[in-house]
């Protein structure tokens, strides 16, 4: 899937990802191909992030929010 | 004619003024720079958080629900909350007294509301908040060292303020004087109004965070950025835990992240300014050093013919 995690000061991931887990205020959540579209609100937590070379990448994260697109497309708006 | 020691130390000082406005210059420039790359790296940030907002308030179970309280236009105006982005520092040319112009000007058009309602005011920056209170207005709060490549964490505090404020029905509008980005020559003084919450105004301030010439104006080009969201190619979203908190705080992200560019294009028009001011400044410098030097060589001259004529008279008078 096509995923990108912006912050506000910088892009801290862009590019095809197998998978991404996190954790929303509903409970921790991994996304991985064709999920349905779905928004949700992320809470305090690591954001883990599995690239298509199978390289592991995380990022800490005060807020934010997650948006499954239509398309296999995957968006989070972080704070940090 | 003046002394030429006299002379000697005008153009001594004139010089070393020039030496001074010319660093500054470059530190105002470096800084102008920055200011522009940091609103920048917020830019993904910005449009993928509009562009969910957009998502979100055009699906249908949201219309149903009401809307959260910060897009509710209040009838009663009572209050109302003037933000001034000005600079902390001085030698900026008229960045800072456009600001306060426009305002000036902004009061005036809305003479006769502004008599119902109750103004109250935010000062960011040292000098706004000297002009508020030289007029005698109700300064609550002040803001100062905004400025140099902000951090969210520095504007944090204000956002939270406003916010905060609005949803205790402390002001009822916030209104935002500061200045546009427009080029590195050109900054103009807007009037934007940040709360309550409209589309419409959150897109205008993200589509500026683009300055319209420049380096960085291709950007915009290349992305091909609209904020139009295309009702049939959307499907429903599974939105959790609820449509309309998931809306409240996204509307919260976004005015955090509205504020935090005005900011930053403020600090931006600040050191854009200054360079201006200061580039004026030494070219004014290094024009007076040239006359005062043409000035102290004729003095020189002058004074050395003086001298020879008064030799050869006293050898002549010998003779």
């Amino acid at each position: 899937m096509k995923l990108s995690v912006y912050s506000l000061k910088n892009v801290l991931f862009q590019g095809e990802a197998v998978s991404l887990n996190c954790k929303t205020v509903t409970g921790e959540i991994t996304v991985l191909d064709n999920h349905e579209t779905y928004i949700t609100v992320l809470s305090t937590g690591i954001i883990k992030i599995i690239d298509k070379d199978n390289k592991e990448h995380a990022f800490p994260v005060k807020s934010g929010f997650l948006e499954v697109k239509d398309g296999n497309e995957v968006r989070c708006i972080v704070e940090q | 004619m003046e002394s030429p020691q006299n002379l000697k130390k005008r153009l001594k000082s004139v010089d070393n003024i020039g030496k001074i406005t010319k660093a500054m210059e470059l530190v105002a420039a470096t800084k102008m720079r920055k200011a522009q790359q940091v609103a920048l790296d917020s830019r993904p940030y910005a449009f993928a958080g509009l562009d969910l907002l957009a998502n979100l308030s055009i699906l249908e179970n949201i219309k149903k629900e009401e809307l959260p309280a910060l897009f509710e236009v209040r009838k009663n105006i009572k209050k109302v909350l003037f933000v001034l982005v000005a600079s902390d520092k001085g030698l900026a040319g008229a960045f800072n007294s456009s600001v306060f112009k426009k305002f000036e000007q902004h009061l005036k058009i809305d003479k006769e509301e502004w008599k119902k309602e109750n103004h109250i005011y935010v000062a960011a920056g040292e000098k706004a908040f000297a002009y508020l209170s030289k007029r005698g207005f109700n300064v609550i709060k002040k803001f100062v060292q905004v400025g140099d490549h902000t951090t969210p964490e520095q504007v944090k505090p204000m956002a939270d303020f406003i916010l905060e404020g609005y949803l205790n029905k402390d002001w009822d509008r916030v209104i935002v004087i500061s200045t546009h980005f427009k080029s590195a020559l050109k900054q103009e003084p807007h009037v934007r109004r940040i709360l309550p919450v409209d589309f419409e105004h959150i897109a205008d301030t993200v589509s500026e965070i683009i300055p319209e010439k420049g380096k960085f104006a291709e950007l915009i080009k290349e992305h091909n950025i609209s904020f139009t969201p295309n009702k049939e190619k959307l499907r429903d979203y599974l939105i959790e835990p609820a449509p309309k908190i998931v809306l409240e705080m996204l509307v919260k992200h976004l005015i955090f992240m509205q504020v935090y560019h005005l900011v930053l294009e403020a600090n931006a028009s600040e050191h854009s300014a200054r360079r201006m001011a200061m580039k004026t400044a030494s070219d004014n410098a290094s024009d007076l050093g040239e006359k005062l030097n043409l000035q102290y060589n004729k003095s020189r001259q002058s004074r050395i013919t003086t001298e020879i004529a008064e030799i050869s008279a006293g050898a002549e008078a010998l003779q």
